[in-house]
């Protein structure tokens, strides 16, 4: 066991009471509230239309225009990261820095503006190209495109813990020591769909809202952007100058409810546990804890789950530990909330300050907890703080903050393990029908025809799985078959899915239908699927998972970095067994934008990509071989880069092979790629390639993984490197017997 | 449409909308609970319920309280539609 503590050194925020972290701290301690009937767009029609907005940013453009167009999520992420690494003095040339970008809207602002033209003008060509050059993953390109280059980039997504996920896979990085600095946050700015979405559901209050108050009606939304730098201490910066830290994270737990896609579990028995979780980790006890921020949305459920939750893991400790909300001054940023409140609680434990819940006129007398109303004010201490934030789905983060000089570290702090990885199940579902790890081991040269039927009802509870979109249906068959007969204990199973681009044509459908027919014909069943970690919240309900979930967003290379992140959260304990898989559900959009075989006509050109879903089981090869699991092969080498100009590519630490029989199993077959094998010493290995079967799609890196790993379980193998890349990106992975 | 015509096409409605595969219209019976012990379903449902009779049927459901005793059974809700129609 290692283990280490984690320094935050820097904060950076866009909030709607102010543009940096000074400006909206002092404006919070003031009970300042940052609402407003909204002017992004024409919101007039909404029941409600009071919204924390940001100003500053409507028309980002890049000044060098190497980019196509920035979003607005993208320039209050590069302005929020920008004041963190300024005020941490982060030199990604001095150090291996890595980024860490949670979020759920991306660039839907600017795609509704693209939607809605090609509303008025159905064959604009240019019109639809743009829908797909906002892709989650664009937020953390443009900062390492102007920031870095950071040594790596992740993008995730679990609705609104996004932000304080983004801490969690921070977290594990620099446990494993794979980087020394990273800047972590979230970054969400409002839009249509979100807003409509939200008053189909009747989660909205049409006046600023009121977390905890009695007459509590809904939240209402914002927007913002809050990053933290994270380092060890140990090794911060090895001699350079020392940032005196503000707080330290230490402690955090993740988990999901499997309950429902929107409502939480009005027990809140996974909240009181992850709590409980949180405080264990840092070495704390809850007499330590002397404040909590709350997730607090001011919807009567979300409020009710909370405090229960809190008093159970508190216990008598909750008549004396204060919480507050900063959703009454800010408004819900959804993606950006966990990693802004993060940096509001990290504020907290430094300053001695609490910040209020502004709208708390009458305290809810069911909810027994000790609020701050209105205004900050001053406390002796504040030894540790929690921050609490959940997602739909119910995918729900506790993060420890405690005051490094108040609050020493704790022996049991942050360790972590040294082990080795094993896949222990591997499946594909697609046009190649349901094969486990044996049928993965020969997937055939040849194409399957790409009109082939995908039926995942056929392989499901239809009554069960009513509210589950095409990828969510997906997902769920591939995981199923993955977990097989080794799906026990589920309750600390977690999850990480990786996809390219989210649900692109059904946003669109919903889109369309509020400029055809006004906003009441927004559908709140169907705005549940739009958020992006949809499929990962809809397969954790399904099958029961209850461990760390959510989604990771990385072009035609997120599978190969949602298994990467699935090794690094088995690494940092965030979970003892992690399914890693992909799913892209055969789309109308990105098959016009992307197909090669683009014709005059789109609707005359030959498809070239087909439904997939793909899943493969990590774990540690100790626990694997404890309970009798078969394991199909170890994870030997791992490795991500992004171009750059600068850093050595990583690719050059790459192991050769080393036992007889070595294979590479690529996702695609490109120039690119045969480029950069010829670099390495697998150049002359057998090759196989995934895309001849399956035709092309996004999550083809779970399948190189799934089969290379059962070649390596059947015998027909007994090494092989994964080698995928994708626009500036790449990722190997070496398995072997 | 009469009351019954009604329950027909809410029963068509729950079962297309609400995704519930492989039941039938027929099967629901007019004045049995929909939420809860009854079709299981729950306010995630009665929302889209409620767009859906809006979109469809032109009548809006309140919200809140009084949308609860309305979405109680299928009859509850051709009643209540009944009743605006007529009105």
């Amino acid at each position: 066991m290692t283990s280490a503590r984690l320094w935050v050194t820097g904060l950076g925020l866009i909030t709607p009471l102010g543009a940096d972290v000074e400006t909206t701290w002092a404006r919070l301690l003031r009970g300042d509230r940052g609402f407003r009937s909204i002017q992004l767009f024409d919101a007039q029609a909404q029941r409600a239309h009071v919204a924390g907005e940001v100003d500053g940013f409507e028309h980002p453009s890049d000044p060098d225009d190497a980019l196509a167009g920035w979003s607005r999520s993208s320039a209050m992420a590069a302005a929020a990261a920008a004041e963190a690494m300024r005020a941490a003095a982060v030199d990604v040339r001095a150090a291996r820095v890595g980024l860490v970008v949670g979020g759920t809207t991306g660039g839907m602002f600017e795609n509704e503006q693209a939607l809605a033209r090609l509303h008025a003008e159905p064959r604009c060509r240019a019109t639809l190209t743009r829908m797909l050059s906002h892709p989650l993953s664009a937020v953390g390109d443009l900062l390492n495109y102007r920031m870095g280059p950071f040594a790596r980039v992740r993008t995730l997504a679990s609705a609104c813990s996004s932000g304080a996920n983004a801490l969690v896979v921070a977290a594990s990085w620099l446990l494993a020591r794979e980087v020394d600095i990273v800047v972590a946050g979230g970054s969400d700015a409002l839009c249509r769909l979100t807003l409509s979405g939200f008053n189909a559901l009747g989660a909205l209050d049409p006046e600023p809202c009121r977390p905890f108050d009695k007459r509590r009606r809904g939240t209402n939304l914002g927007e913002g952007a809050g990053f933290l730098v994270l380092e060890r201490a140990d090794d911060a910066r090895n001699g350079a100058r020392r940032v005196p830290p503000i707080a330290e994270l230490a402690g955090w737990s993740v988990g999901a409810e499997a309950h429902h896609i929107t409502n939480p579990a009005p027990d809140g028995l996974l909240v009181a546990s992850l709590i409980e979780r949180a405080i264990s980790r840092a070495g704390l006890r809850p007499s330590d804890i002397d404040y909590v921020n709350a997730h607090g949305t001011g919807t009567p459920l979300n409020d009710a789950m909370e405090a229960t939750a809190i008093a159970r893991a508190l216990a008598r400790e909750a008549a004396r530990v204060p919480i507050s909300s900063s959703k009454g001054q800010l408004g819900h940023t959804l993606g950006g909330a966990g990693a802004i409140e993060a940096a509001i609680t990290a504020l907290v434990v430094s300053r001695n300050m609490l910040v209020p819940t502004a709208g708390l006129d009458e305290p809810d007398p069911a909810l027994a907890l000790v609020h701050v109303p209105h205004v900050g004010r001053e406390v002796p201490r504040v030894r540790a703080a929690l921050s609490n934030a959940f997602g739909f789905g119910g995918m729900d983060t506790v993060l420890a903050f405690t005051n490094p000089v108040l609050e020493p570290p704790r022996s049991t702090r942050t360790a972590t393990q040294r082990f080795c990885a094993v896949i222990t199940g591997a499946a594909v579902f697609g046009i190649c029908g349901l094969r486990g790890w044996d049928g993965c081991a020969t997937l055939p040269d040849q194409r399957f025809a790409l009109d082939t039927v995908v039926d995942p009802d056929s392989h499901l509870d239809v009554v069960r799985a009513r509210r589950l979109d095409r990828a969510g249906r997906l997902a769920v068959v591939a995981v199923q078959h993955a977990l097989g007969s080794n799906g026990d204990a589920r309750d600390s199973m977690g999850l990480v899915l990786g996809s390219a681009y989210g649900n692109v044509d059904d946003s669109a459908a919903f889109m369309h239908r509020i400029f055809e027919k006004g906003v009441r014909a927004a559908s709140p069943a169907d705005f549940p699927n739009l958020v992006p970690s949809s499929p990962a919240g809809h397969v954790s309900i399904y099958l029961g998972l209850r461990g760390p979930t959510f989604m990771v967003a990385d072009l035609a290379t997120s599978g190969e970095s949602a298994f990467i992140q699935a090794i690094q959260l088995v690494g940092a304990r965030d979970a003892p067994r992690i399914v890693a898989g992909a799913v892209e559900p055969k789309s109308n959009i990105v098959e016009r934008v992307l197909s090669s075989l683009f014709a005059y006509d789109p609707s005359q050109a030959d498809a070239e990509r087909a439904d997939l879903a793909a899943a493969v089981v990590v774990e540690s090869e100790q626990q694997a071989l404890a309970q009798g699991r078969r394991v199909l092969c170890r994870v030997g080498q791992y490795l991500e880069w992004r171009r750059s100009d600068v850093a050595p590519a990583p690719l050059t630490t790459l192991q050769g092979p080393r036992l007889g029989r070595a294979e590479v199993v690529l996702p695609r077959a490109s120039k690119d790629i045969e480029v950069l094998l010829a670099s390495t010493p697998w150049g002359s290995c057998t090759k196989v390639m995934c895309n001849c079967a399956l035709g092309e799609s996004d999550a083809l890196g779970t399948v190189a993984l799934a089969v290379a790993a059962g070649r390596i379980a059947a015998g027909l193998a007994e090494e092989a490197l994964v080698l995928g890349i994708s626009k500036g990106r790449g990722y190997a992975v070496v398995l072997a017997a | 449409m009469n009351t019954q015509d009604l329950c027909s096409e809410l029963k068509r409605l729950i079962v297309s909308e609400l995704n519930l595969k492989g039941r039938s219209p027929d099967t629901i019976e007019d004045n049995a609970p929909l939420f809860g012990a009854g079709l299981e379903l729950d306010s995630l449902d009665a929302l889209q319920l409620a767009m859906v009779i809006e979109e469809k049927l032109g009548v809006r459901i309140p919200e809140g309280a009084e949308a609860r005793a309305i979405f109680a059974s299928v009859m509850s809700i051709a009643t209540y539609i009944a009743k605006v129609q007529s009105g």
